[in-house]
């Protein structure tokens, strides 16, 4: 799929417009945002818009995810974080001797 | 003021042109400065003026921002102004122009690269096959040269092209986040002035009621509600008023009475 995002106001009143216009291509429309379906049209639609408004208008690619795409220490981690008993601690502190990585650790490694 | 209509120059504090037929849009326009003619001596007005400037039975008028100029005409303050002074600062030092992009490469497939490898690779065996049994290898010895050059030409496109466009990405990238910084401080300066203006009128508010009570016109439920004559004449009432005020309503016995009780310069249109 294609992630375009605008930057000025005639951009995204024309990527709204082109939602609006062309629906099939469309497969989620956020304020200023849109995530495109990942045909040629979709990426035609987009190309337009960066056209017309250079780089006012972002195209990214995004590529589908699932949770099982993530190595099992960081599910694991997730999981564990999200069902701790005392909600403000933070995840830092909740890692640190506990078999779970250290947030540094984690923002080092590429996905 | 000095005023120069047509061959016919007017001054002192009140002027009255209602028999010179002329349109009092285009004196508030030179007052302001918007146009040369005719020609207008005068203190530069406030920006009060923008909004209260010229009255006239059809204009409309934003009372709130209308009055917190009229505040600042007098010198008013806000705890807001070092906020949005610094804001605006932020904002005019932003660089916010598209930058220059290097032009875009198409990549080099890597299908083609992989082919080319096992090229390579297979002109390598023919070569060191034809070698084992002394055979003649010349045409070998080319090919693998030919196809080797070919790899690395196309392994240095490769390499260009990402960095291309990893450039255009790096670039493109800066760029976006300055519009949002741009974004944010324009948003934080509307935030700023508008609570600005908040507290002008609240500061204001007893000494334009009084302004309302005086001026003539209809009497407003409350002084913000008044029509848009009688809350600009309040608002000019209540501002400094250096510049010459350009009258084009009824309200006022002569234009020299309209002068004293706004306290200003008038021209009457």
């Amino acid at each position: 799929m294609l992630l375009v995002v605008t930057y000025s106001r005639p951009a995204r009143r024309d990527l709204r417009n082109v939602c609006r216009a062309h629906e099939d291509c469309v497969v989620r429309q956020f304020g200023r945002a849109a995530l495109f379906s990942g045909t040629e049209f979709g990426a035609f639609q987009a190309l337009r818009l960066h056209e017309k408004h250079g780089l006012d208008v972002q195209i990214e690619r995004v590529e589908p995810f699932e949770p099982t795409d993530a190595p099992t220490h960081v599910r694991e981690a997730a999981k564990r974080y999200e069902s701790r008993e005392e909600p403000a601690t933070p995840y830092e502190r909740f890692a640190s001797g506990r078999d779970l990585p250290d947030p540094d650790q984690l923002r080092g490694v590429d996905l | 003021m000095k005023l120069r209509i047509a061959g016919t120059t007017y001054t002192g504090a009140v002027v009255d042109l209602r028999t010179r037929n002329v349109d009092g849009r285009t004196i508030a326009a030179s007052i302001s400065g918007q146009r040369c003619l005719p020609v207008v001596s005068c203190p530069e007005p406030p920006s009060v003026y923008a909004y209260a400037g010229h009255i006239h039975s059809s204009m409309g008028l934003r009372t709130r921002t209308a009055l917190a100029a009229a505040a600042r005409s007098r010198g008013y303050e806000t705890p807001q102004d070092d906020a949005i002074a610094e804001c605006r600062a932020q904002l005019a030092e932003l660089e916010c122009s598209p930058p220059e992009l290097p032009a875009p490469v198409d990549p080099v497939p890597e299908s083609t690269i992989d082919g080319l490898q096992e090229a390579v690779a297979t002109h390598r065996g023919r070569l060191t096959a034809r070698q084992a049994v002394g055979a003649d290898d010349g045409a070998a010895q080319a090919d693998l040269r030919d196809a080797a050059t070919e790899l690395s030409e196309r392994e240095t496109r490769r390499a260009a092209a990402r960095e291309t466009r990893e450039l255009r990405r790096e670039r493109a990238r800066a760029y976006r986040d300055s519009l949002e910084e741009q974004r944010r401080l324009a948003d934080e300066l509307a935030n700023l002035r508008r609570s600005a203006r908040a507290t002008l009128v609240d500061r204001c508010a007893e000494p334009f009621a009084r302004a309302i009570e005086a001026v003539p016109g209809p009497d407003p439920d409350s002084p913000l509600d008044a029509d848009p004559v009688t809350a600009a004449l309040g608002v000019l009432r209540f501002a400094k008023t250096p510049a010459p005020v350009v009258l084009g309503a009824d309200r006022f016995r002569s234009p020299t009475a309209a002068s004293d009780c706004l306290d200003a310069p008038v021209i009457r249109c």
